[in-house]
């Protein structure tokens, strides 16, 4: 019998915040106490306690790792990868503003489009690197955008939602795209 | 897993997954512990079990541990006795 699975996105963001080398075990725990608590009382009762203790798992962990001294290194990978997605940016909106024609619309439009690409390929980069870097890059992005909207660059007038995309699209692309392709990888792999 | 529902059934309290896998890395940082990866599971969503092993340094640290508990709590009763 296959064994139900948890709530998808609730596995790919620890896949992506917790820290090696427990991960593995941690989320295998969370799925195989999961499936128990499924079959002696609900799913949606399994998929609270899963919740409840996603919640409650990442920080005692991320704050485990950050005391062991690792985050440096992960902090100047972070930062490296960053100025690489700047620089990415860059060439980006050169090309973009000699390909077409500058008009709010078309920047309205193509700017999502723009950073959900760099900033997954930056979260690609990262994890590539070093896994526990892609937590600090999400961060450093969250801090950009909220400043970049706290300093009102973005002169066309757009809805709140629209920012607030960039918020948490923006850090979650970085974290979960590396989850996303690593699996495949991994598969892959295997023989 | 085992550990979580032993101090759980023990304690009587909800504990985190994470908040044993941090205590069980400070206790592996210690060389009280030691750990290494099972073999993976259906069950498990094919992701490896972490094994632990208590170490000699560990096991020196937990009667320490227990004798001074010890002796906190026959402190504790005295002084209950004499209030």
């Amino acid at each position: 019998m296959r064994p139900c699975s948890p709530p998808t996105f609730l596995c790919l963001l620890l896949e992506s915040v917790l820290p090696d080398p427990y991960r593995e075990a941690i989320i295998g725990d969370l799925i195989e106490q999961y499936t128990l608590r499924v079959e002696s009382t609900s799913r949606f009762s399994a998929s609270c306690w899963f919740l409840s203790q996603a919640c409650r798992s990442v920080p005692p962990m991320v704050w485990c790792w950050l005391r062991s001294g690792n985050c440096f290194i992960n902090i100047s990978v972070a930062v490296g990868v960053f100025i690489f997605m700047a620089t990415l940016k860059f060439a980006a909106d050169l090309t973009i503003s000699k390909l077409v024609s500058p008009d709010q619309t078309t920047d309205v439009i193509l700017a999502p489009i723009v950073f959900l690409t760099i900033t997954a390929i930056g979260g690609c980069v990262a994890a590539r690197i070093r896994r526990g870097a892609t937590l600090f890059l999400a961060l450093m992005v969250t801090i950009t955008v909220a400043t970049l909207i706290e300093l009102k660059v973005c002169s066309v007038p757009v809805p709140w939602w629209y920012q607030f995309g960039f918020l948490t699209i923006g850090p979650l692309a970085v974290m979960i795209t590396p989850t996303l392709f690593g699996p495949l990888k991994q598969q892959g792999s295997v023989t | 897993m085992i550990v979580r529902r032993e101090i759980e059934e023990r304690t009587g309290r909800n504990i985190s997954i994470g908040a044993v896998y941090a205590t069980l890395a400070r206790l592996e940082a210690k060389g009280y512990v030691s750990s290494f990866a099972g073999e993976p599971t259906p069950q498990r969503g094919g992701r490896a079990t972490r094994l632990f092993r208590v170490e000699a340094a560990g096991k020196r640290a937990l009667q320490i541990s227990e004798q001074t508990i010890r002796s906190m709590s026959a402190g504790l009763k005295d002084r209950w006795g004499t209030i």
